[in-house]
């Protein structure tokens, strides 16, 4: 059977009021933790898989220990197994030491034929962690990966280029990044989440399907990881200005009345909109 | 010493030179003045040679050349390679490479930036020189003060900041910077500079993936990136029916596009291709018409330096109207048709 791995990550949740501070920042104690939308797309790409061919699907997530949410939610979506690194030391990593940290799990896993990842993160929002995870283990990547068919151990893609598209064709192993322009996310889960609440429930199976790891048990090099391990660095933070400054604002008028002066004020300050007209 | 170049990976698909190139070079020449040093920059393709002077005029000094039968078509294990085996080639590593924020650069940088362990900031919207001490107790071995160093600046997600990154312990410092916000030189023809030719030796494992067709719709694309005027509708356009008020509107000037916000992407109104903002494509028209859009700050990064913005909008209190340059408060659906009419009489006077 083939061995799936899918990288899925918590982030916060910047559409909900709580956590979100009146200034656009982001309080991460008190944010909504949810799971990052692109890894959803991800995450059905391997249902797909184990659905159409058959696979173990072992759902990966690096974080602080309530990431453990996101690996529940990816049973109940219809993986096997999950898998959270957790570790102090892996705070500040920036994405090359999330993925050297990332890539050390499927070592620890074992043979591996296919890795999935989500596009890019909304908090993280790089699209660099599944290619670096791909560089770290020499595997071949198919990014932007719209549609995908399995047959034995070759994989064939449709990825997203600009303007386009192309079909790619490769054998396993292999990384692929998931676009949020594949399928549609499905509202039906896998299994039903009562299901997977039961099966989680002795604390024997629930320790069978997911485990919580740490960089020694993963065998990784903590001086590569966190803020030690990081080659970057986040210098310093600014508010976005204003930009443009006084708006010229025309209301309380008659429509005709609010048009006429928008044009008129257009002109007198030179601002020629009739050039860019069709004569 | 002579200091090496800032460098820019160049992107061509099929011989031609993408857009994002001359911008890539623009922003590298920029900060070369600042270092005193030239710009280099890579070709890599298949019958390119000829492009090699086109990147001249448009700012490198030096043009690594791979052209090779086996980079007809961008697959990313051979691209990497090439990058690799130049920068191999050369004594010192570059003190920082660019590459641009397209689905190449995306799939290309994070791995060159793996291979070499260095930094990699994605997406940057601006990018400057300056100097930095490092002053961290936690990680000592990094502490120092550095100059002229890479300064990568980009929004930070769904938060209205922008941060500085900054990777200054290991050279190449690397960054992709977005389509349509770095401005290109303007083309000069009499510029000389010198083609390298680096010849690379692939291994068959570079070789496992297969592209089997490209299929590239050109007619379809919408490119908004490069349009002149812009008209986007937000979620206050009501629906797919709303964007038939945009579009109209749209038709009566020369080379205009309609634009989106997230918003109405994700209800379905109109194609991902004609988001602004953030998750979408940042652009710099000459004018651009926002109707029904709040202006968040996501949407903002995206249009901001558009050279005029009018704003329509029923909500006295939108943001939009705190950036936006003119502004009129009401009614999309009843401001645009008189809108469209007046402006329609200024072509018609124009054309008199
Ligand atoms: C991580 C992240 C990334 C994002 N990336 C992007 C991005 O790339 N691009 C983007 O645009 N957004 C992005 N967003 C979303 C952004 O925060 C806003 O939610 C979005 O821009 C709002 O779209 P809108 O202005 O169309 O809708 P709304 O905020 O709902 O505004 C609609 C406006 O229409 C006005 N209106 C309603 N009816 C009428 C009418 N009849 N006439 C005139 N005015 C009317 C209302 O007064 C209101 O101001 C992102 C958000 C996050 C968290
Ligand atoms: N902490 C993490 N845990 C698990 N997966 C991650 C993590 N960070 C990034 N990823 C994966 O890498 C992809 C790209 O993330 P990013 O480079 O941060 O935009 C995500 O969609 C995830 O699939």
């Amino acid at each position: 059977m083939l061995k799936v791995v899918v990288f899925i990550k918590q982030v916060p949740d910047t559409s909900s009021k709580a956590g979100v501070n009146p200034d656009g920042t982001i309080d991460r104690a008190r944010a909504k933790r949810m799971l990052n939308n692109f890894d959803r797309y991800a995450l059905q790409k391997a249902i797909e898989i184990k659905r159409s061919v058959g696979a173990e699907v072992t759902c990966v997530t690096m974080g602080p220990p309530p990431a453990i949410e996101v690996l529940v939610e990816g049973l109940e979506h219809g993986a096997d197994y999950g898998i959270l690194l957790t570790d102090k030391r892996l705070a500040a990593s920036d994405t090359l030491a999330t993925a050297y940290a990332l890539h050390k799990v499927v070592g620890y896993i074992g043979q591996v034929d296919i890795i999935l990842t989500g596009l890019q993160t909304t908090d993280g929002d790089t699209a660099q962690v599944g290619p670096q995870i791909a560089e770290r283990l020499d595997l071949p990547q198919i990014s932007y990966c719209e549609s995908l068919t399995i047959t034995g151990k070759t994989a064939k893609a449709r990825r997203v280029v600009e303007g386009g598209f192309q079909n790619v064709e490769t054998a396993m192993p292999l990384l692929i990044t998931v676009a949020n322009s594949a399928t549609p996310l499905g509202h039906k889960r896998f299994i039903e989440v009562a299901q997977v609440k039961e099966m989680l429930r002795t604390p024997e199976e629930r320790a069978r399907r997911i485990k919580s790891v740490s960089l020694d048990d993963v065998g990784a090099d903590a001086a590569r990881t966190g803020l030690v391990g990081s080659p970057t660095v986040v210098g310093k933070t600014w508010k976005l200005g204003e930009v443009g400054g006084s708006c010229k604002v025309f209301e309380g008028e008659a429509v005709e009345t609010e048009v006429a002066r928008l044009l008129e004020s257009l002109a007198a300050d030179s601002r020629n909109i009739a050039e860019m007209l069709h004569g | 010493m002579v200091k090496n170049n800032v460098t820019v990976v160049a992107e061509q698909l099929q011989g031609d030179l993408q857009q994002i190139t001359p911008e890539l070079l623009g922003a590298a020449r920029e900060l070369a003045q600042k270092l005193g040093t030239g710009v280099s920059c890579f070709l890599l393709g298949h019958n390119v040679a000829p492009m090699a002077q086109r990147i001249i005029a448009m700012g490198a000094d030096i043009v690594y050349l791979v052209d090779d039968l086996a980079l007809k078509e961008y697959t990313t294990l051979p691209y990497r390679r090439a990058v690799l085996t130049i920068l191999k080639s050369m004594a010192d590593p570059p003190p920082i490479i660019l590459m641009g924020s397209t689905t190449i650069g995306r799939d290309l940088a994070p791995r060159v930036a793996a291979s070499l362990e260095v930094g990699l900031t994605a997406d940057c919207t601006e990018l400057d020189i300056g100097d930095y001490e490092h002053k961290g107790k936690a990680d000592p071995h990094k502490v120092g003060t550095f100059n002229n160093i890479l300064y990568a600046i980009r929004p930070s997600f769904g938060e209205s900041l922008k941060a500085r990154i900054l990777g200054p312990w290991k050279n190449p410092q690397m960054a992709t910077t977005r389509i349509g916000v770095m401005q290109p030189l303007p083309l000069d023809n009499s510029r000389t500079g010198r083609i390298i030719a680096v010849p690379v030796t692939f291994d068959t494992a570079d070789f496992r993936l297969k592209v089997v067709e490209t299929v590239r719709d050109v007619s379809k694309a919408v490119d908004i990136t490069a349009a002149k005027v812009i008209v986007s509708g937000g979620f206050g356009v009501g629906g797919v029916d709303g964007f038939a008020v945009v579009r109209d509107l749209v038709s009566i000037f020369n080379e205009g596009v309609v634009g989106a916000s997230r918003r109405a992407v994700d209800s379905g109104w109109i194609p991902y291709a004609h988001q602004v903002g953030q998750t979408g494509k940042t652009v710099r028209p000459e004018l651009y018409i926002a109707l029904g859009i709040s202006g968040a700050i996501q949407h903002r990064v995206g249009m901001n330096n558009s050279k005029i913005i009018i704003a329509v909008n029923k909500d006295a209190d939108a943001p939009i109207f705190k950036f936006a340059h003119y502004g009129i408060v009401g009614d999309l659906f009843q401001v645009v048709p008189v809108l469209k009419r007046e402006l329609t009489k200024l072509a018609k006077a124009k054309s008199l």
